[in-house]
């Protein structure tokens, strides 16, 4: 299947950009409707550590209680929509048919029968374990312990021919080299192993993934970059963590943004997936709907962005949460109450028209609460996809200016004194630029001088891509 | 775009990093914590300032007048320490630290060289990632630590299912075994672990960390204990090679975290 790379904005200006509205708007599962006028919440959950003991309980925890409380709830306070999503746990991918299967067909039959009693319009994203090992083989054939790369292929084949109406995945690739530039600050390190080696792994799995969704009628949602942006990011954290300065976190997400673009240049057509916080910028250049998570996502973790990530989201999602009693319900009815009180909020003030407004209200609380708040603020998420544009053919140089860019932006406002830095963020920041700066802009080039510098990382091994 | 010209961010939120920032230099406390012997302070100094390369010539130089031992116990540790120290400050983070963490390696190789037996680490700990887990950033954080404070490392990887874990801690007898998971399902295989290793008459700490793994859940079978952040693999194998077992350390945890023991 032939990439078709992004080398234009769909948008024409950032102001174009709001939540609850996408150039492309989309229909799947039970009357459902994304991005065309208003938000969707969607619900994602985890089930207790002993529900996978075997088929039968892990499917009753899915369906009989997690899809039935989620349901109940969504009639009891009146949403409109709800999406599921169901990120699936290591026993789903490993031995799909056995665990994975009567999960699926046992979820979409609950959310229909809710629609079909209620109108209320439902649909489920089903996202694919990804537990490829880098030190066993990432490609088909490589991995003769435990055949994960097969394995994920067949788990995204049942899940499409029993009922999901939305595939996504969580993918791996390049993780191995993304963790060492964390661990040792080198951006460069970080720069290869997402904009480049993360890419080719796309290049492979995703035109796998929309043949499958094409072949069965399912919607080809997108990726995210989960493993790389969204661990810089945690170990980044708040105002007392010390473990990786802000900057970096938000020089990564930039570059990681180029990577998740190939999951929509393969043919899916969002939405992309919550945790993928580079998804303003993917909107911004695909005009594809794309889903978000902030402030109600904090029983999954803190950040420092809740409010700004809601500014053009068209699923509004908890991230995830274990299942579990509350004094409200059970943690899926409490979260929903939580995203659903919050879509309805921007779903009215798109109906009063105020829905720009809002948009300017959550992103100016936390512009500059983090320098990866300021980076995907809609204005910049905007100017970094016209430089990815830009060099929208080169794989690898679209990732390296996306990140100097990035820095570039956050230099230029700390600059102003709009964008408060520490001092390590600061250094960081300098470091960044100068490591990129000096990276060359010849892909080849690049690659033969991460491959000698960067060999013994460990795991690496560059025939898990093609190389 | 509204006009965010009239916005106090003092009012909105307050940027406690920014306002509790050490003024002090990293050279400034190292000064006031290196060894008074030159060369020694050489060793040090190359682990402070990450001088991967160089700390091998400087290890070199000391083994000229002293023995392997007291250049790892007086310059490298004596490094790691001040490193350690800054960390604590927040004014180094956590590449300084795997970067230090490197030069201690090739020091400690280098002094290695020169000795009859093998160095004597403080400990062994057996490290694994749960079975159906592929995340492995905490471990390798952890590990790396453990290492630069002494401690020798048998490192299982990722995806290691229970029976495996078991056995290795059976062959090896180290003084801690860890446990890391990302996933709600993945760290359920804890419980078994600690279950198979009392079967057969082993018991040891059993610390676990990660994502969704909490205090409540590792205190909830035999063996558990939680570790928060890697940076506290250290504390607690030093109290398991002191002969704490894990109820002891379990009724002491909130203290060693709080560093007051």
């Amino acid at each position: 299947m032939a990439i078709k790379r992004f080398t234009k904005m769909e948008y024409k200006n950032a102001d174009e950009m709001v939540f609850g509205d996408a150039k492309y708007p989309i229909s799947y599962g039970f009357g459902q409707k994304i991005g065309a006028g208003h938000v969707v919440p969607e619900i994602n959950f985890a089930p207790r550590p002993e529900a996978a003991k075997n088929p039968e309980t892990l499917t009753r925890e899915y369906v009989d209680y997690i899809t039935k409380d989620i349901m109940e709830r969504a009639v009891t306070i009146g949403l409109p929509a709800v999406q599921l999503e169901n990120e699936h746990v290591w026993q789903m991918v490993n031995e799909p048919k056995k665990f994975e299967k009567p999960v699926i067909i046992g979820q979409t039959a609950m959310i229909e029968k809710y629609h079909d009693e209620y109108g209320i319009a439902t649909s489920i994203r089903h996202t694919i374990a990804d537990p490829r090992l880098c030190e066993f083989g990432m490609r088909e054939g490589q991995d003769k312990t435990h055949n994960y790369p097969e394995k994920v292929i067949e788990a995204a084949e049942i899940a499409a021919e029993n009922g999901a109406s939305l595939l996504s995945i969580e993918s791996m690739g390049g993780k191995e080299m993304s963790d060492y530039g964390i661990m040792n600050g080198d951006i460069r390190a970080w720069l290869f192993g997402i904009g480049y080696l993360g890419a080719l792994d796309m290049e492979w799995l995703w035109p796998q993934l929309v043949d499958i969704c094409k072949k069965n009628k399912v919607v080809a949602g997108g990726d995210t970059n989960c493993a790389g942006a969204n661990t810089s990011m945690f170990m980044a954290g708040g105002y007392l963590d010390k473990d990786v300065a802000r900057t970096f976190a938000a020089v990564t997400r930039c570059i990681a943004s180029t990577r998740t673009l190939i999951a929509l240049e393969c043919g899916a057509t969002g939405p992309d997936k919550d945790c993928g916080y580079e998804g303003p910028i993917l909107k911004a250049i695909s005009g594809r709907p794309s889903a978000q998570e902030g402030k109600n996502c904090t029983c999954a973790h803190n950040d420092l962005m809740g409010n700004l990530t809601a500014q053009v989201c068209d699923l509004w999602s908890n991230e995830s949460v274990e299942y579990h009693p509350e004094f409200g319900g059970s943690s899926v009815q409490c979260w929903l109450g939580s995203i659903g009180a919050e879509a309805m909020l921007m779903n009215a003030a798109k109906q009063m028209k105020q829905d720009k407004v809002l948009r300017d209200l959550y992103m100016a609380t936390d512009r500059y609460r983090s320098p990866e708040a300021f980076c995907i603020a809609y204005d910049n998420a905007y100017t970094i996809g016209e430089t990815i544009v830009e060099y929208g053919k080169d794989r690898y140089l679209r990732a390296k200016m996306a990140g100097l860019k990035a820095a570039e932006l956050i230099q230029a406002s700390a600059e102003k004194g709009a964008m408060k830095l520490s001092k390590q963020e600061k250094d960081t920041l300098n470091v960044i630029i100068r490591d990129l700066t000096a990276c060359p802009d010849d892909e080849d080039k690049f690659v033969a001088l991460c491959l000698k510098e960067y060999k013994n990382v460990p795991g690496f091994n560059p025939k898990n891509y093609g190389l | 775009m509204l006009d965010l010209k009239g916005i106090d961010y003092e009012n909105v939120f307050v940027r406690y990093d920014i306002r509790m920032e050490s003024k002090e230099k990293p050279e400034t406390i190292a000064a006031k914590m290196l060894p008074k012997d030159a060369v020694l302070k050489k060793v040090a100094e190359d682990i402070v300032y990450m001088k991967h390369k160089d700390v091998v010539e400087s290890v070199k130089v000391a083994l000229k007048t002293m023995g392997p031992v007291d250049v790892i116990d007086k310059g490298l540790v004596k490094g790691m320490d001040i490193v350690g120290e800054l960390y604590g400050r927040g004014i180094y983070y956590l590449p300084h630290i795997m970067l230090a963490a490197k030069a201690m390696e090739n020091g400690v190789k280098e002094c290695e060289k020169k000795m009859t037996t093998a160095h004597v680490t403080k400990g062994t700990a057996v490290m694994h990632v749960a079975e159906g887990d592929p995340h492995d950033i905490g471990k390798n954080i952890a590990a790396t630590l453990l290492k630069s404070n002494g401690y020798s490392v048998v490192d299982m990887g990722r995806d290691v299912p229970v029976a495996d874990v078991v056995a290795k801690v059976a062959e090896v007898k180290p003084c801690i075994v860890t446990g890391t998971a990302l996933m709600t399902t993945t760290m359920s295989a804890f419980p078994k672990i600690a279950e198979r290793l009392l079967e057969q008459g082993i018991e040891l700490p059993f610390v676990c960390a990660g994502g969704a793994v909490n205090r409540v859940f590792v205190e909830s079978y035999p063996l558990g204990v939680y570790a928060d952040k890697a940076m506290q693999g250290a504390k607690l194998a030093e109290k398991a090679v002191d002969g704490w077992d894990y109820k002891k350390i379990r009724a002491h945890w909130d203290a060693l975290m709080a560093g007051k023991e």
